[in-house]
């Protein structure tokens, strides 16, 4: 049952955080539409902006910082445009993330139960208008009933004994547990997940996507995920968008991306990766180094590194070309419009296709 | 604790001149036979160890010693004196977290406002002055120049004041005074500023920078990620972990406060331990000065075992 | 370290030594120099210190009064800007009509020769056994370590004054009683400083050379260490002169014949009502330069350890 408009439309969004030269362009005109349920996988090199990108969706971004411009719209609702108080009750309710170490991300001084309670409480989950505290036993007796089940839910062994632990004393894996029982205290709709597998072992990484895999088809949430490991992308999402130096590079479903990648970085990251079977061949990395996001080139942010590049590349900001349908592609070179000779600058301001 | 009762001992036991001879700079013509009396009274003659053994003993069952000078015995010196310095002490620690903990939180939350570097220019200068000028300064401008505040003294005279514990405020409180209440009120605005300003400076810097970190802090994402307010995420997640560090600190500062108030009560005459114990150095008057380091000592201990179990109450990595 | 091809072979192999030592240490106050002058703050604070130096060791050149001996019949003269003041005397005249401009400068000599010679040797003694107690350990260490604590249980200025009470005034007795607690912080910095610097990969791989304890510490480690010991070291100067002019404030400092800023102030109390100054204006001499030297220490810590920094 899909719904007629996306979960998350997000057109052309800027982010950036003004610097003492040129600001620093952290999400450069990124677009991209969410379905109910979906799970999108964004992919990039550390730096490239992903955590900002999430951070924006939530208008997280810290002062200096901000979102300069476009639209994020949440089942229709721009989010860019809402007060501050309407912004705070979407967050951790409707939309909710999870970071990527989760031992600093809880709080030390707090044990694990209450702070997946404070998620309850913040949002009036139970039992709407109650008295205030100290009057509220009976509400906060059935705010830590739920908070066992979902304690149960994320599967932390022994809730009721691990109610009243502490951060430190939980272990990678269950402190990650905890934090994704935080994000859906409140059976939020869409789910940000900023590498929460980088730092946990390999063995655990597996059970937490799981989770979410799991969580994903009961409860309906739609995921985006951010991880540098394509790998783990491809095995997990729907879609995926690759992200390179702020702006999204290719984008499409994970067997157009896999079976069929054509923007050269996504080629080259597809290359990179060490394969079992394959012993005798070199690990073939990308050469050169991503340019510093307050210093993009005025073309092609991947020219200086990519195989395929032509003088046209350097010329002037790169469009999106929708290839295949819903496989779009943000380079000149490997989609079709070079082949047509009357293709100009002015052009492309014209296609149809381009966003 | 013990090693510091042999410190003090020791030191006090090294000075030259006889402490029977001084007496008798004071009092005037005393037989021989009274002064050996004296001596042996006083253990005097015996070798050092076994007069720190008597020490110690004494000490133990609350007994300080006796004050050739004073004529009492140190004990009840102290306790005499004691309440005003605590009250001194009790009202620079008021002042300062008063002072301090709005300070530092505001400053951390509003960084580079105006707010922020008027607070901690002013921090700064409360850090490179000296206590004594300070007091000088506030009785010139608000006691001489413009008659607010009394220069001297804890209570005006007059005022009536029954003494209940020694603490005066108490005690106006308890006697219905109300006159007595508002005067030692008054008294003691000026020595307690003057007392915790150095202390209210170190607090506020030291708070602004722990909160500055929390609140940099991937927790303080996260509860704001959980659509909480920002006034809220302060003071829930990003103070209390601040206070951590910042609650060490003070503790340390009671050593100040306890050694700046000698020099505070000079300067206010303010009659607590602190004055005494000046005028005792100045006559010479041993077991008076020792008992009353010991005091300063003990007091100092015990206030940073509670700093302690603050802490570990505190910081809940500890308490394992 | 760069070897300096400039220099002719002959020399090549000694130029190891002292002179490319010279060099490089000259390159590095250089670029020090430069950092400094992006902190105007720090900047100024070293500026007035050394102005507060200069005045104090040419005192006798820059002044003219006698700070010792005054003229009864000049007593209390305001200082020049007020009404009755007199350029002559720019900054007025105390109960004894001694110049108090020139008391101030000479009263400098005493605080900053206390501050610096105080710290100085705190520095010396705590950097010494911190690195013995941290480097070897052992009995040294547990007895040391006793002591230490054993000292920190008196608040700093108790314990200066109850040294000075029997020990009686006199400048080596203060500086004696400033130093006996104030090598604790020193010692207990460089001891936790040596203790995790120790297990460090660039000690093993100076041992694995076949370098000794020695040339270990003095060549590795204690560079590493020796800036937090800097940056502390100034910043405690400011509180050793406030606590020096405490003690002078009590009467419990130097000779009363000295002329000391805390001093000043004492005396000054008991005419506070008709000449304000005699109190106020040395211990402004004390708050300027103190305040100049913790700018300068912060300014400092700022250029060289940037993680400490307090501003965040």
């Amino acid at each position: 049952m899909a719904s007629s408009i996306p979960l998350l439309d997000v057109r052309d969004l800027n982010s950036v955080f003004p610097s003492k030269g040129r600001p620093v362009r952290a999400v450069n005109q990124v677009s991209f539409t969410l379905n109910e349920g979906e799970i999108l996988g964004i992919v990039g090199e550390s730096g490239c902006g992903k955590s900002t990108l999430l951070l924006s969706l939530l208008r997280l971004i810290r002062y200096p910082g901000k979102v300069e411009s476009g639209e994020i719209r949440f089942r229709g609702k721009d989010l860019l445009k809402i007060g501050d108080h309407e912004m705070r009750s979407m967050r951790g309710k409707e939309i909710s993330m999870i970071f990527q170490d989760p031992l600093s991300t809880l709080n030390p001084a707090f044990t694990v139960g209450e702070q997946i309670r404070e998620s309850l409480r913040l949002h009036n989950v139970i039992n709407g208008n109650t008295l205030p505290w100290p009057f509220d036993g009976l509400r906060r007796e059935r705010e830590k009933k739920r908070v066992l089940q979902i304690m149960e839910e994320v599967g932390i062994p022994s809730p009721t004994d691990r109610y009243a632990s502490y951060p430190h004393q939980f272990s990678g894996g269950m402190q990650q547990r905890t934090l994704i029982a935080i994000a859906l205290a409140c059976n939020p709709a869409l789910l940000l997940a900023d590498e929460p597998t980088t730092a946990l072992d390999v063995t655990i990484q597996a059970q937490i996507i799981n989770l979410m895999k799991q969580i994903n088809q009961e409860r309906g949430t739609a995921i985006i995920l951010i991880t540098h490991d394509l790998g783990l992308a491809s095995e997990f999402c729907d879609r995926i968008a690759v992200m390179y130096a702020g702006r999204f590079v290719e984008q499409g479903t994970v067997d157009d991306i896999v079976e069929n990648p054509q923007h050269p970085y996504t080629q080259g990251l597809l290359d990179c990766r060490p394969r079992i079977g394959e012993r005798d061949q070199a690990i073939r990395p990308i050469p050169g180094n991503v340019p510093s996001l307050a210093n993009l080139p005025h073309g092609c942010a991947f020219a200086s590194r990519c195989p395929h590049v032509r003088d046209i590349c350097e010329q002037g900001p790169i469009p999106m070309f929708e290839t295949e349908p819903g496989h779009l592609n943000r380079c000149l070179i490997t989609s079709d419009f070079q082949r047509d000779p009357d293709w100009t600058w002015d052009t492309v301001v014209d296609q149809e296709h381009v966003t | 604790m013990f090693g510091v009762a042999i410190i003090v001992f020791f030191f006090i036991r090294l000075t030259p001149g006889d402490p029977v001879d001084i007496m008798m700079g004071q009092g005037g013509a005393i037989s021989a036979g009274e002064l050996d009396r004296l001596r042996e009274e006083f253990h005097l003659n015996e070798p050092l160890h076994i007069q720190l053994w008597y020490f110690l003993r004494d000490a133990a069952r609350g007994d300080l010693g006796y004050s050739y000078v004073l004529k009492q015995p140190v004990t009840s010196l102290i306790a005499e004196r004691l309440p005003a310095t605590i009250e001194l002490a009790g009202g620079a620690l008021i002042f300062s977290l008063l002072v301090a903990l709005p300070v530092g939180i505001i400053s951390a939350v509003r960084q580079n406002s105006w707010l922020d570097r008027l607070s901690m220019s002013s921090a700064f200068l409360g850090i490179s002055m000296p206590g004594f000028w300070l007091g000088i300064i506030l009785i010139l401008l608000f006691s001489v120049r413009l008659h607010w505040l009394p220069v001297q003294g804890r209570v005006a005279l007059g005022s009536g004041l029954q003494e209940r514990t020694g603490f005066f405020v108490l005690d106006s409180i308890l006697t219905g005074n109300m006159a007595a209440l508002t005067s030692s009120l008054l008294h003691l605005v000026l020595p307690s500023i003057t007392l915790g300003a150095p202390v209210a400076a170190v607090i506020a810097r030291v708070l602004r920078s722990s909160m500055l970190e929390a609140l940099r802090s991937d927790y303080v994402t996260l509860a704001r990620s959980k659509g909480m307010a920002e006034t809220w995420v302060v003071v829930k997640h990003a103070l209390r972990n601040a206070m951590i560090p910042t609650v060490t600190v003070v503790g340390l500062q009671v050593g100040i406060l306890l050694g700046g108030n000698m020099v505070i009560e000079t300067v206010f005459g303010w009659p607590g331990l602190g004055r005494m114990v000046v005028k005792a150095i100045f006559d010479r008057d041993f077991p008076l000065i020792q008992g009353t380091v010991m005091i300063y000592a003990f007091t100092f201990v015990m206030a940073n075992l509670i700093v302690d179990v603050l802490y570990t109450y505190l910081n809940p990595r500890i308490k394992m | 370290m760069e070897v300096n091809h400039d220099i002719s072979p002959p020399f090549r192999d000694q130029a190891y030594g002292w002179r490319l030592r010279l060099e490089l240490w000259w390159r590095n106050f250089q670029s020090f120099l430069r950092d400094l002058r992006a902190h105007p703050l720090a900047m100024a604070g070293g500026i007035i210190v050394i102005l507060y130096l200069f005045a104090a060791i040419f005192a006798d050149q820059l002044t003219v009064y006698d700070p010792t001996r005054g003229d009864l019949r000049l007593r209390h003269i305001p200082p020049a800007w007020e009404a009755e003041g007199d350029w002559a005397y720019p900054l007025g005249t105390d109960s004894q009509g001694r110049d108090l401009l020139t008391r101030i400068i000479y009263g400098a000599r005493v605080s900053l020769s206390v501050g610096f010679l105080s710290v100085g040797i705190s520095v010396v003694v705590g950097v010494l056994f911190g690195t013995l107690a941290g480097y070897f350990g052992g009995r040294f260490d547990a007895a040391v370590s006793r002591l230490a604590d054993l000292l920190l249980a008196f608040p700093f200025l108790i314990f200066a004054i109850g040294v000075m009470a029997f020990l009686g005034p006199g400048f080596t007795n203060l500086i004696l009683a400033l130093t006996f607690k104030g090598w604790v912080e020193f010692f207990r910095l460089v001891r936790g400083e040596m203790l995790a610097e120790k297990t460090r990969e660039y000690v093993e791989a100076a041992r694995v050379t076949g370098q000794g304890h020695a040339a270990i510490i003095t060549k590795e480690i204690l560079p590493n260490i020796i800036q937090s010991v800097f940056v502390l070291g100034t910043l405690r100067i400011g509180y050793m002169i406030i606590t020096e002019a405490s003690l002078s404030f009590l009467g419990l400092g130097l000779p009363p014949d000295i002329p000391t800023w805390g001093s000043m102030v004492a005396t000054g109390r008991d005419a506070l009502l008709v000449a304000w100054w005699v109190s106020t204006l040395p211990g402004l001499a004390i708050v300027l330069l103190v305040m100049a030297i913790n700018i300068f220490g912060e300014g400092l810590r700022d250029i060289l350890d940037p993680r400490l920094k307090l501003d965040g």
